[in-house]
């Protein structure tokens, strides 16, 4: 009954305006095999977001309801609008970050990045025409 | 409840509609290794609906289910006339097809100054229907269930009817099943369009907790797992592919046990029970020795 009664809520509900956050990811890798020391930059309307709640998760695209790694928690990085999370992934290759905010504004933001012994860097797509 | 818990009850609970609906399509005696491919048409018709044209999710669901319903009748219709690995191999290239076409599709529309909708290989961001309308994590699993438990009930109350008995039939023997009147083709095509519908539906539920989707999420091996969860659970009642949800995404993938090498135990597990138990955990034999003890109690 609760379910319906959401259902019939969602229908005029109306959307909470907000300004989309934007991010960025740094990856660096601890040495440990598939974990990375990541900071996470939130910024909304080119200004840096502090505040903000951060759960980090993980999935691969390819599988995205089967494989992916439990949610850690962001802490507050050094600087403002920076926040610090360990990654412990269960192999190298693309991985689709999820950000799940929470805080000033709730929202989530999908970052693809692939991973190797490097870091990670922004994944690059093959376009099809 | 924490965020790992709740992440793993919504996977079951998405996942299972698609269990649901390539079990539909198996109790028509038709094995489709291609319902991922409707699961995408209703994430990527959900999606833009809401997220481009601001359609309320309950709207954007049903618009979805019937585009879903109306590509299974599609697929279905030359491809049903085809029997066993023919048909399987069929719903297979079909759904590649769907995939590549998700890859060239581009639809994109400004949206508070940003670009938003399908871009190809680039996928489709932006789909905060949810985040937008302030449903809570948890609120969407109840959603999620809600909308499980009607699928079920609806499904359970189906096998119990003479049309269950007769989808049945034509499961297990066709021929026979045409000799008594029944009218397979169409049948089977009606079952077609149910488990596109079904399909869709999730698809929709998926896009919109997952925000972003892309080709990648609707390949071969999303229809291999949904197809391997029906004949794990069994296919004597519709709870047997939510069981074969629940044991790989709940106890594998859920307790972390065998790490990166849980697909090699989902492989081996998959081979063992189709030795064993050929129709699955909960199949027809023991549904029925079960009904019958019940009935007798009473």
């Amino acid at each position: 009954m609760r379910a319906l009664a959401l259902l019939l809520a969602l229908l005029p509900a109306m959307p909470v305006l907000a300004q989309n956050a934007r991010a960025e990811l740094a990856c660096r890798f601890t040495g440990t095999d598939f974990v990375y020391d990541c900071v996470i930059r939130l910024t909304r309307a080119g200004q840096p977001l502090s505040g903000a709640q951060v759960i980090v998760g993980a999935d691969m695209p390819s599988m995205p309801m089967a494989h992916n790694i439990a949610p850690v928690k962001a802490t507050p990085g050094r600087r403002p609008g920076d926040y610090e999370a360990r990654l412990d992934l269960e192999m190298t290759g693309e991985w689709a970050i999820k950000l799940r905010l929470s805080g000033p504004l709730r929202d989530q933001l999908v970052l693809h990045y692939e991973f190797d012994e490097q870091g990670a860097r922004p994944a690059k797509r093959r376009e099809r025409r | 409840m924490d965020d790992f818990t709740l992440g793993v009850l919504t996977n079951i609970g998405l996942f299972s509609f698609l269990a649901l609906s390539a079990y539909l399509l198996l109790l028509a005696g038709e094995m489709s290794f291609g319902q991922q491919a409707f699961f995408g048409v209703g994430a990527y018709a959900g999606g833009v609906l809401t997220a481009l044209y601001s359609v309320p999710l309950p709207l954007a669901a049903l618009a979805a289910m019937l585009l879903g319903a109306l590509a299974a009748l599609l697929v279905g219709l030359p491809t049903l006339r085809l029997k066993g690995l023919y048909f399987a191999m069929a719903t297979l290239a079909a759904a590649e097809i769907a995939r590549l076409l998700f890859e060239l599709l581009r639809f994109q529309r400004s949206i508070d100054g940003e670009l938003a909708g399908p871009d190809g290989t680039q996928g489709f961001r932006g789909i905060r229907w949810v985040f937008e309308h302030g449903v809570e994590a948890a609120d969407f699993l109840l959603l999620i269930y809600g909308l499980l438990a009607f699928v079920l009930t609806v499904l359970l109350a189906v096998e119990r009817s003479r049309l269950g008995a007769t989808l049945r039939s034509i499961g297990e023997d066709p021929e026979l099943a045409a000799s008594l009147g029944v009218d397979v083709d169409r049948f089977k095509l009606g079952v077609a369009a149910c488990a596109g519908a079904l399909a869709a539906l999730g698809g929709v539920l998926f896009a919109h907790h997952n925000t972003y989707i892309e080709p990648r999420n609707f390949d071969i091996m999303l229809g291999v797992h949904s197809l391997a969860y029906a004949l794990i659970g069994g296919l004597g009642t519709a709870l047997g592919p939510l069981l074969g949800v629940a044991l790989d995404i709940g106890l594998l993938e859920g307790s972390r046990l065998f790490g990166g090498t849980r697909m090699i135990v989902f492989g081996g597990l998959v081979a063992v029970l189709l030795i064993v138990r050929p129709r699955g955990l909960l199949d027809e034999q023991l549904v029925h020795r079960f009904t019958s003890r019940t009935l007798r109690r009473r």
